[in-house]
């Protein structure tokens, strides 16, 4: 049992990317980084999208209430347990009345924290991950609030003593060199805006939340005027509205949309997209699908070696 | 005239057709998604996505190439779902300004939106949002250029000769002209949303 007492700018209990419900309106949801949040469970027994707590910004605080172990890893801050200092990426044994706090990061946006056995969320249409938009799954579809009590599923001890090995953890800066495919729209592109958009970098805008962020400036124009019937999207879509300020969707955003979409984040870096911060430099670098589907394996391979994945759970790391 | 599928690599993880109607991509969609083969089959109004893993791209592409031509599928037959709409005032505070627009009386607007079966041609954008045709007269109505930051679950919009429903609160930019007090959404229901793409519904003004 674990007790918040300060959740930080917004926390959240995700678990795997809901999927085979996009045709009903319902987006991912599941954490913004898939895959700090598998390296986070592996250091406590999990399986990769087993439910943790997704932290944005740290200034994340809570009171252990049982004895439990956990690990943290993503974006974070200095990380304290009961006053004395502690590493990420290693598993953390706690014992009961003690507190954690994590402090915000110097870069990057997002924190993951697990616990043995995974914490208890509400399922719904094959996810415990939380909809902050419709506010379904996890805990009562909302964002942790201090008072709120979790609990894990089982026994929340764990025997094992891992650490995350040093080639694997991800490292975050300013700057994001992100590869990317043209997509179904890119055709409407000016021909001098295509070459901006894959040549330029772009400044991440002001408003960077788990549905999306814009791609500042760069002014892209369309060939066309753009209108189109609404068509679908997903995360790591790139879609281009009239003011040519392209947006970057995320976990949470929408199913549809009726903007040409220009670009598409390729999956084996789309786990950088959730954390990217306000200000921060965004690079695309145009690859083929074929060349990103295989960057795609070789990193998915090089990370099930640590992440050693069950069959139906090694899609969870990269999404 | 039957559809020849030519697919697009749209991502390393997506691929997409084009279609000649809504009523095609729906009936695409729902065959891919028996399929069981892929993350997610999604229909927008002129194409169909499918999302897979990178790593069964070729896989995904053999099986998309085997599919034959698709045709027009029969309309929906049975009778419609009536949704009871409270039209104007507080409900649908846009539907003075909705009907300055049309030219038409609000009786007017009501009876022709009540008098039409209307058909759900996709659910998207958000979750359970119904795209609803059977209004063409709404076809130069424009979403606002800011969206309201919280609509109530149940409004219904008129925007692009589409009535919106809004199976969930939230964020909103259609122009609304009244809110069903009928559940759209029930979350421990077995088909949480009420409406689904292809349902034929007709509007009873309460």
């Amino acid at each position: 049992m674990l007790r918040v007492m300060a959740p930080g700018l917004q926390s959240s209990l995700q678990a795997r990317w809901r999927s085979g419900a996009r045709h009903l309106g319902l987006p991912a949801a599941g954490p913004a980084d898939t895959l700090s949040m598998a390296l986070a469970n592996r250091l406590v027994g999990n399986s990769p999208g087993e439910t943790a707590i997704e932290i944005t910004y740290g200034g994340f605080e809570a009171i252990i209430e049982s004895d439990c172990t956990i690990a943290i890893t993503g974006a974070h801050g200095r990380i304290e347990v009961s006053g004395a200092e502690m590493p990420a990426h290693e598993s953390l044994h706690l014992r009961a009345g003690q507190s954690i706090t994590i402090a915000p990061p110097h870069f990057g946006a997002r924190a993951y924290l697990a616990i043995h056995s995974g914490f208890q969320a509400t399922e719904f249409m094959g996810s415990a991950s939380t909809d902050l938009t419709a506010g379904l799954g996890g805990h009562d579809g909302r964002a942790l609030r201090a008072g709120d009590r979790l609990s894990a599923k089982g026994e929340a001890r764990f025997q094992g003593d891992l650490q995350t090995p040093p080639a694997l953890r991800p490292v975050f800066t300013e700057a994001f060199a992100l590869r990317t495919c043209a997509s179904a729209e890119t055709g409407l592109l000016a021909p001098a805006s295509r070459a901006a958009l894959f040549g330029s970098a772009f400044t991440a805008g002001r408003q960077a939340t788990r549905m999306g962020l814009a791609l500042t400036g760069q002014s892209l124009r369309l060939a066309s005027d753009g209108r189109m019937k609404s068509a679908p999207v997903f995360p790591g879509t790139i879609q281009c509205p009239p003011s040519g300020t392209p947006i970057l969707l995320l976990c949470d955003a929408q199913t549809t949309g009726g903007y040409p979409r220009i670009a598409n984040i390729a999956r084996c870096d789309r786990h950088l997209l959730g954390q990217i911060r306000p200000g921060n430099t965004v690079r695309l670098l145009e690859r083929t699908p074929e060349a990103a589907a295989a960057a795609y394996t070789e990193k998915l391979d090089l990370l099930a070696d640590w992440l050693q994945p069950g069959p139906e759970a090694r899609g969870d790391i990269l999404n | 005239m039957p559809d020849r599928l030519i697919w697009t690599r749209a991502a390393d993880d997506v691929f997409e057709t084009a279609v000649t109607s809504a009523s095609m991509a729906r009936a695409l969609a729902e065959r891919l998604r028996d399929a069981g083969q892929a993350e997610d089959v999604v229909a927008g109004l002129r194409s169909v996505a499918v999302r897979f893993r990178p790593d069964h791209a070729a896989g995904v592409e053999a099986w998309l190439a085997s599919l034959p031509e698709i045709s027009e599928p029969s309309p929906e037959t049975g009778p419609p779902v009536d949704i009871s709409v409270h039209y104007g005032g507080e409900f649908g505070p846009d539907l003075g300004a909705v009907c300055t627009a049309l030219g038409l009386a609000e009786e007017a607007f009501i009876a022709r939106h009540t008098g039409a079966v209307h058909t759900v041609e996709m659910m998207g954008f958000t979750p359970g949002f119904a795209y609803v045709s059977g209004f063409p007269e709404g076809m130069d109505i424009a979403r606002f250029d800011d969206p309201r930051p919280r609509v109530a679950a149940g409004s219904v919009g008129i925007s692009a000769g589409f009535t919106g429903l809004y199976a969930l609160a939230g964020p909103g930019g259609w122009p609304l002209v009244g809110r069903t007090l009928d559940r759209l959404f029930d979350p421990a229901g077995e088909e949480p949303f009420r409406l689904r793409a292809g349902q034929r519904i007709r509007f009873r003004a309460v």
